[in-house]
């Protein structure tokens, strides 16, 4: 005698059984779907929003510190120019180094009449900010070694449109009305991405030699040091380091590291991602309680089937067979289409964001996955129920 | 071929103790077309429960085809019923999205026969009950009489020891219901097959070789 219908048989049949309870089997797919695409959806979500901004902060390098001096006494900060300048000679780790003095004025252009006075920030800097900071000039030139101490500029992208108040486009050689003096506009900046590291922001600056600084800015002195580190530095133990050696009377520095800075903000991303991947589960639960329904409804209506089956000779474990194949092809199913879904979703979100879209290898198996824990959960207790029916109680009378 | 000896079988405790059969011995020859008879409430369903393996009795033997059986469980049970009794109900109990000869073959897929075997037998046996030509058809394709005959059919498929019939012409009207007889007749004639009618139709009890009738729990007397 043979022990009963194969697997294989028992899921055609779940599949039959399906199909013939139409709208019902397609609302409980629904409810799967839409969970898993949400949880595979907000999750690629949260990876997407994670790489983009950690490439904002790879795209300037994972070497650099910023060394900002905090004032120690009543006077301004004063930082040394010259020890910053030093720093690549003097300190095994350090590639670069860049000195700014950072000041506010008003700035604008002396052969414009009809341009109003803009307010932007007044950056006194050696040339070699353009390659620590990866500046690349648009128009024009950049700052040069030459350029000592002849009051020359480089306007950032936003300032030299803003000069222009809708005219012909800011050049090289037009001259600018600065603190009181006359500058020459060298270059224009291409747009720099604001970087949680910038000192400043480049697009609203206008950058002069820092030798120009004690006329142009009020505290004409360097408050600021940008460092390239030696790519094997440790900036942990290299940040201290420098900050005692650019440390003085006037102020003492603090160091702020990309590495550091990327280590928080992936901690703080990934904090989101999981938050979204939370809401995205609570869906996911929503719709296994829908698979639940279904299927408990499900069980109740096919009550004298059930035990028409049992009485013909289905064996309880044949029935709850037949009833947890059902509610896993509900949530396999809808777990796959959900996760085609909620990818679809996130790619669509990356085009009309401008973001790259990016998928870890896990991410579509995400769907499937936890929608086969949540309808396995929520379609084994149906299974059961199916399988206690009595067959006198269910066929008894009408 | 049936025998049953000394079944009792008493259902809750206490002040609401029913004794639903007390001590019931009878015996149905192979090849017999025997009709149990009695009034609503006499036991009659639970006889039937018993004989059709759905329920244990507390006391006493039940034997089909010359076996003792032994329900060591509600798996062990369905197994047994799906190799020893065919069913036919009141209610036909179709399932109404599953076509004639699906319907006819549900005991054989229980069993674990493939699809191709299943079809082929499930042919033949609503061929025996002349519906060979309604096959394809749903249940509500088919009249009251069709229905009863694809379930006599489905009951007829997995070639068993027994076929136990619980007022089958219940649900019929007096001409479908003189037919469902005859057919019951036929098939116990041409075929063989013993069966257990459960009535509360005298005429139908009638057209049976013998009748065992049930007043309270007890047989109360046989007619021939």
């Amino acid at each position: 005698m043979r022990a009963g219908p194969p697997p294989a048989a028992l899921a055609l049949e779940a599949l039959t059984n399906l199909r013939g309870q139409g709208a019902r089997s397609l609302l409980a797919l629904l409810g799967i779907v839409i969970g898993a695409a949400a949880i595979v959806a907000l999750t690629n979500l949260g990876h997407v929003a994670q790489a983009e901004t950690l490439k904002r902060f790879e795209q300037m390098g994972v070497d650099m510190l910023v060394l900002r001096g905090i004032p120690a006494g009543e006077g301004p900060v004063r930082l040394d120019r010259e020890t910053i300048e030093r720093l690549p000679a003097s300190d095994p780790d350090v590639v670069e180094a860049t000195p700014l003095a950072i000041g506010r004025d008003g700035v604008r252009p002396l052969n414009r009449r009809q341009v109003a006075e803009e307010d932007a920030m007044i950056v006194a800097v050696t040339p070699a900010i353009f390659p620590v900071a990866g500046l690349d000039v648009a128009r024009g030139r950049a700052l040069g070694p030459f350029d000592a101490c002849v009051p020359v500029a480089v306007a950032g992208s936003v300032v030299a449109r803003d000069l222009t108040a809708g005219q012909a486009v800011l050049e090289p050689g037009e001259r600018l009305s600065l603190a009181g003096y006359v500058f020459t506009l060298v270059g224009v900046l291409e747009p720099a991405p604001l970087e949680a590291l910038s000192p400043v922001d480049y697009d609203r600056s206008i950058l002069i030699p820092l030798s120009c600084a004690r006329r142009a800015l009020a505290a004409g002195d360097p408050t600021v040091a940008l460092v390239r580190l030696q790519p094997e530095a440790d900036p942990d133990r290299t940040g201290p380091r420098l900050a005692a050696a650019l440390g003085n009377a006037t102020a003492t520095v603090t160091v702020r590291s990309a590495r550091e800075m990327i280590a928080a903000m992936k901690r703080q991303t990934g904090l989101i991602a999981r938050l979204l991947a939370g809401i995205g589960g609570i869906s996911l639960v929503v719709g296994g309680i829908g698979v639940l329904n279904v299927m408990l409804m499900s069980v109740m209506e096919r009550r004298r089937e059930i035990g028409l089956r049992a009485a013909l000779g289905a064996t309880p474990a044949d029935i709850r067979t037949l009833f947890a194949i059902e509610a896993a092809i509900l949530s396999l199913g809808g777990g796959m289409l959900g996760a085609a879904l909620g990818m679809s979703v996130t790619v669509l979100f990356s085009l009309l964001s401008g973001w790259d879209y990016v998928a870890a290898w896990w991410i579509p198996m995400l769907g499937p996955a936890v929608a086969v824990l949540v309808g396995g959960a929520f379609g084994l207790y149906p299974a059961f129920a199916a399988a206690r029916v009595d067959p006198i109680e269910a066929l008894r009378a009408e | 071929m049936l025998a049953l000896t000394g079944v009792t079988k008493t259902y809750g405790d206490g002040v609401g103790r029913v004794t639903a059969l007390d001590d019931v011995s009878l015996h149905v020859e192979a090849g017999g077309f025997v009709a149990v008879c009695g009034p609503s409430g006499s036991g009659k369903s639970t006889l039937l429960n018993i004989i059709g393996l759905l329920d244990k009795p507390d006391a006493g033997d039940v034997s089909l085809g010359g076996e003792r059986v032994v329900l060591a469980g509600r798996a062990e049970a369905a197994r047994l019923r799906n190799r020893l009794i065919g069913f036919v109900f009141q209610s036909f109990q179709l399932l109404p999205r599953l076509t004639a000869w699906e319907n006819v073959a549900l005991p054989l897929f229980h069993r674990g026969v493939g699809r191709i075997e299943r079809r082929a037998k499930a042919l033949a046996a609503l061929d025996k009950v002349g519906l060979s030509d309604r096959a394809a058809h749903r249940p509500e394709a088919l009249s009251g009489g069709q229905r009863q005959r694809v379930a006599l059919a489905r009951a007829l498929v997995g070639e068993p020891a027994l076929v136990l019939a619980d007022e089958p012409t219940g649900s019929l009207d007096s001409v479908s219901a003189g037919a469902a007889l005859d057919l019951l007749r036929d098939v116990n004639e041409r075929l063989g097959v013993t069966i257990v009618m459960v009535t509360h139709d005298r005429e139908a009890a009638a057209r049976c070789d013998r009748t065992i009738n049930i007043r309270d729990g007890r047989v109360a007397g046989e007619a021939a």
